[in-house]
This record gives C-alpha cells, structure tokens and sequence, in this order.
C-alpha cells in the first residue's frame, strides 16, 4: 500500500471551527491512478496537500509507504516530498524568472544528484514532454499547455513514484487538457501512482478510480 | 541545495532589484568605508609607533631633572646602570646669543648633548661630522646645526609681532636654508665656534619619532661639557635630560632603580624625580591614535546598523514578495534550512557587494583626507577585517527574516497571492 489513510480529520479554526476533513479513510496501491471528484470546497486539495506532506491533519493516521508521517520532522517530511511524490497545480507554478530548463532542474538542486547531470536529465525531460526547443524560453513566452507540461517534467525530475495534480487540466482549454491526461496515463502504465482532483467528467473517466467528495467526507 | 546553486540563486535576485539592492549596498558601504579609512589610518600610526619604537631602541628610560650634572657624575651613573647601557645628557635651552658674521641670530635654542646623544631616535642624515668624546674631553668650541627640511614649512607671526626696529635679527633657519654653515665660524656669547657638522632632518612625513622626541625648534648643538664652560656664572636654575637606552626591555626596571638611587644620592634622599620608561610613551602614543581615532568608529557602527537594518528591512519586503515561491520551492523539496540559507546567502552577497564598495570609498576618503596619505600602507588584515564586519552585519540582520521565511508551512505559501 502506498498510501494508506484512516481517519483524517482536518480542522480550520476560523471565526467558528470548519471541518475541512472529516473521517476521511483511504487506500491507494502503487499503479493506482485515482481521481479525486466533489464540489468546490469539499475538501479535495485539503486532502491532496495532507497526501503531499504539504499540511498536516487535525487528527487521524496517514501512512506513506507504510511509514507513519505523524511525528515526522521537517528534514525528512521534506526529502521525502522531494523523493516521493511530484506536484501538479492548476496554476502550474513555475518559477516565472527562470528558464523553463532551469524550472525542471530546481527540484534536483534540492536533491544529491551531481551538477554536471542536473541539467542533461532536465533536458532530457523537456525532451520527453516535446518541448526541447523551449528550453531558453521563460514561462510567461509559452502557452497554458505547454506550461503544464513544463510543470510535468519538473513534476518527474527526482524520479517520484506517485504524483499528485491538483486540477491540472482546470486552466487548460480541452485540447491541451487531454493532452495532459495522455501523459498522466503514460506515467500510470510505467506503473507511478496518479493522484487527480479534477472537475471534469471527462477527464475523470481516464482514471481507473473515481473517488466522490462532498463536506469533506468521501460518498 | 548547493552552495554555487544557492549564490546563483541569490545574484539573479539582487540583480533583479536593482534600485532596491543598491540601497541596502550602500548603506552598508557607508560603514564599511568608515571603518576601512579609520582602521587604516590606526594601523598606518600604529606601524609609525612601532618604527619609532625601533629608532629609540630596547628598554629605553627617560627623566629631567632641574640640577646640572658634571661629567663625573655621568661616569659614576653609568657605572650604575645595567651592562651595556647607553647614557645620554642633554642641557636645558639657556644660550641664546649667537651672532654669525656680525648678524645676530634668533629662534633658535643652544642645547649641549654627549655623542650619546646618537643612539636613540637619531632620524638625521649627517654632512660633515656629529660630537665625539675627544670634543667632551676638551670642551671643543664645535657646533652642529639642525637643518629641516624646506617643505611643509609653517609661518611664524610672533618674529613680526615681536619685532622691534633697530635690533635686526636673523632668525636661524632662514640663515642655515640660505647660507651652509659648515665649516663656518659662529660667535655663541662672544665665544668662536667652529660649525662641524650639519644635521639633516626627515621630512615629517618620513620622521618617526613619536611626539616627545619630535621638537621642531632650531637647534645649535655643541659638546655638553662646553655648554657648561660657557654658561653664564649668574644661572642658579639647570635642566637636564637624562636618557638611558639598555637594550633590553628586561633591564628597564634595574635602570630605573639605579637611576633613581643614584639621583638620591647626589641630590637628598627626598629627591624624586618622574622616570618613564619609554615604553610607557609608546603606550600613550598608540592610546592617543585610539582616541583620536575612536569615535569614527562609533560613527561606522552606528552607520553599519542602518546598513543592517536596510538589508533586514529588504530581506522581510522580499519575503513578503517571494512568499509564493518559497511555498513551490518547498512543494519541490526544499527544506527549512534550505529557506533559510537562500535568504541568507542574499543577504551576505549584499554585504560582500557593500564591503566591496565600502572599501573603494574608504580608499578614495584616505587619499584626500588622511595625513601622509602617500605613506599609506594597506594592510590585507583591514581588508578581511572589513569583509568579516560586512558579512557578519548582513547575516545578524538577515537571521531574523529569513528565519521567518523558514517557518512558512508550505502550504499557507503556497495559497498566498
Ligand atoms: N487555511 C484555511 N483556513 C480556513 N479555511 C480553509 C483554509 N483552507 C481551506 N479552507 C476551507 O476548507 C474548505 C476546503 O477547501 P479546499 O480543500 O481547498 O476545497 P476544494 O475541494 O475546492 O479544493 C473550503 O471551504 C475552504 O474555504
Ligand atoms: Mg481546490
């Protein structure tokens, strides 16, 4: 089991107390590609970011690889989001000065890989999502699509073994939308794990699983 | 992330903000260059006390004392004094009539010393010959004349305001610029001497004599037992200055000692006259440039802490504006110390660029503002000294906001617009 959950609970404490989270309890296998379906504000990228070692739950046990994350301090919750898991957002979140080459490679900057192979391997990257002619290119010089593919290949860099996407086709007209979903299911046949919030049927369908949200508990 | 990754991270962000790094860069420089001038010119008088200390000599002593002394008394005190010591006497300035063919002289002081006299802090190149001891044993009538150098020469209005018509004088150092008197003949109180030697000082910026043996006066020396042949017989009141040089520094407290024991006993058990070793001179000379020097420091500090708090404040702007990006860098993997030395690298490449600039406007403030600017040696230690002080302040300051950075959970990051 990559992922296993039982209980999450994710309490904001705002005005009055929101239960964002509430008894949410999941397993995912390694080769899974889920995505994640429910109104807005029901608790999806709650979810994803606790999965993504990017917030913590209220309550509740969250297992990744089998290991407790609960007690996990920052060095390691860090290297493990580093080494484990790859992000995709819906507003791809590129690092606007930097080239699109250098946005693939800043992820193995904060790794152990040698320099003088950082940028071959983004290259390569680049390659493998059919934009090496952008390399020199900042963000702003491409396209809502290729950006996100751009954001895939940073996505891959430290070789992770389970990806999550936070609406990932939601910024993208229905072309480059699909385009992206080939891509995930292209990852998911090289057995990687997929994780997608999504609003949109369609590309929902391209998972293997469909899980249904609403009010923070899974339907 | 890796060092050469972290500085490259942090150059394309100062050069991205230019207005806003040059700032916080110049405020720091502001300090720095205060600190370079001021620890450059403390070091330069430093090194002139050190070298004054080398032309005095090992274990010097000093004193005055208002009584003669006769060369027999300076043989027996020598005696006193450790082995190997050198022992110097030189006479108050009572003589003051000397007349060179038919011009009355003035501004000038007759001092009689001992060829002793050479052994410490003699900075003067000499033409002709200085004292020796067949000059003292005869009581020759033989004069050495102080020559200054031409330059840097400061105007006297008291020769004009004192002047009084009919009695044309000469002062000394016009005469001994326009006439060479070796070899010539001078008239001091209706006796002939022969002038055998002329003394040329160093200019002063190449006279490393600390203050107490720098008097600029114009001197006439002549051998100290004919200074006393010649006094006149109505003087009831003597000054002597007594040096002694032992040549090392371990033998000052026996010279001292002997020194004083000795005076008692010519002069009365209550006689107690103040003996510094020269040392202590030294000491007041290095504490003087401190103080001379001390509040520029403080003047530094004060402009070192705006600089900090220029770069503190720059560092929590860019924060603020860099708070979505540190919530992607940590989504890649970036750990909190990752964060933390980002901003922390940015903040010493700030003060690494203002140390940079701080030391060229220290430069440029030592060529025109310093005294002997020219003899300015620069030290590699005030360089690191400054460099270390640029660094350090930009980290103090920057510890704080990027430590801030740091505690960012990933999430609110990233949810920031
Ligand atoms: N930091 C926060 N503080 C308070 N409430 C929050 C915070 N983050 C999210 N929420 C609330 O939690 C609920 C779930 O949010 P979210 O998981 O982003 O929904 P979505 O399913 O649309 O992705 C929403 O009602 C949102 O307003
Ligand atoms: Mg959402």
């Amino acid at each position: 089991m990559v992922i296993h959950c039982e209980h999450l609970v994710k309490v904001y404490k705002t005005a009055a107390e929101f239960r964002a989270l509430d008894d949410v309890s999941l397993d995912i296998k390694k080769g899974d590609f889920i995505s994640i379906m429910g109104p807005s504000g029901c608790g999806k990228s709650t979810l994803l970011n606790i999965l993504g070692l990017l917030d913590e739950p209220t309550s509740g046990e969250y297992l990744l690889n089998g290991q407790p994350t609960a007690h996990m301090k920052d060095g390691l919750r860090s290297r493990t989001r580093r080494d484990h898991i790859g992000f995709i957002f819906q507003s791809f979140n590129l690092m606007p000065k930097l080239s699109v080459l250098q946005n693939i490679a800043l992820p193995m900057r904060y790794g152990d890989m040698p320099r003088s192979e950082i940028l071959p391997r983004a290259r390569e990257l680049l390659k493998r999502v059919g934009l090496e002619d952008k390399a020199d290119n900042t963000p702003q010089q491409l396209s809502g699509g290729q950006c996100q593919r751009v954001a895939c290949a940073r996505a891959l860099a430290n070789r992770p073994e389970i990806i999550l996407a936070d609406e990932p086709t939601g910024n993208l007209d229905s072309k480059s939308g699909a385009d992206i979903l080939e891509l995930l299911q292209e990852l998911n046949r090289g057995k990687m794990t997929i994780i997608m919030v999504t609003h949109d049927e369609k590309i929902a369908a391209g998972a293997q699983r469909i899980i249904r949200m609403k009010d923070g508990k899974i339907v | 992330m890796k060092l050469p990754d972290l500085i490259s991270t942090g150059w394309a962000e100062i050069r991205s903000h230019k207005m806003r790094s040059f700032l916080s860069v110049f405020a720091i420089a502001i300090g720095i260059a205060t600190f370079f001038y001021t620890l450059s010119v403390l070091s330069q008088r430093y090194r002139d006390i050190d070298r004054s200390a080398q032309i005095s000599g090992k274990g010097r002593v000093d004193t005055f004392i208002e009584k003669p002394l006769s060369m027999d008394q300076y043989n027996m005190l020598l005696r006193t004094l450790p082995e190997g010591s050198s022992l110097s006497l030189r006479t108050g300035n009572y003589i003051t009539n000397a007349i060179y063919k038919g011009r009355v002289l003035n501004d000038f002081a007759i001092q009689g010393v001992l060829p002793s006299f050479q052994d410490s802090a003699f900075v003067f190149d000499v033409e002709g010959r200085f004292f020796n001891w067949k000059d003292i044993e005869n009581k020759h009538r033989v004069a050495v004349i102080i020559v200054y150098p031409r330059d840097k020469e400061k105007r006297d209005f008291t020769r004009y305001l004192f002047h009084e018509p009919g009695t044309e004088q000469t002062p000394l150092a016009d005469l001994v610029k326009r006439v060479n008197l070796l070899n010539q003949q001078i008239s001091i109180n209706g006796q002939s001497f022969t002038v055998v030697g002329i003394l040329r000082a160093p200019t002063v910026e190449k006279d490393f004599r600390i203050a107490r043996d720098m008097e600029h006066n114009q001197y006439i020396f002549i051998p100290y037992s004919t200074w006393y042949d010649i006094i006149p017989s109505w003087r009831d009141y003597f000054e002597t200055f007594i040096r002694v040089v032992t040549g090392s520094e371990s033998k000052t407290g026996k010279a001292v000692s002997s020194l004083s024991s000795f005076l008692r006993s010519q002069f009365g058990s209550d006689f107690d006259p103040i003996i510094n070793p020269f040392r202590f001179q030294l000491k007041f000379a290095r504490q003087q440039a401190w103080i001379n020097l001390r509040s520029m420091i403080f003047i530094g500090l004060i402009a070192m802490i705006a600089g900090g708090i220029g770069i503190m404040n720059i560092t929590m702007a860019v924060i603020f504006s860099r708070t979505r990006e540190i919530g992607i860098r940590r989504a890649l993997g970036a750990s909190r110390w990752d964060i933390l030395f980002q901003f922390l690298v940015e903040a010493l490449l700030l003060g690494l660029c203002g140390a940079a600039l701080g030391m060229v406007l220290g430069y440029l403030a030592i060529l025109h503002m310093a005294d002997n600017a020219d003899q300015m040696t620069f030290s590699w230690w005030v360089v690191a000294a400054a460099v270390l002080l640029a660094l350090a302040t930009s980290f103090v300051f920057a510890l704080y906001p990027a430590y801030q950075a740091s505690k960012l959970k990933p999430v609110d990051a990233l949810k920031y617009e």
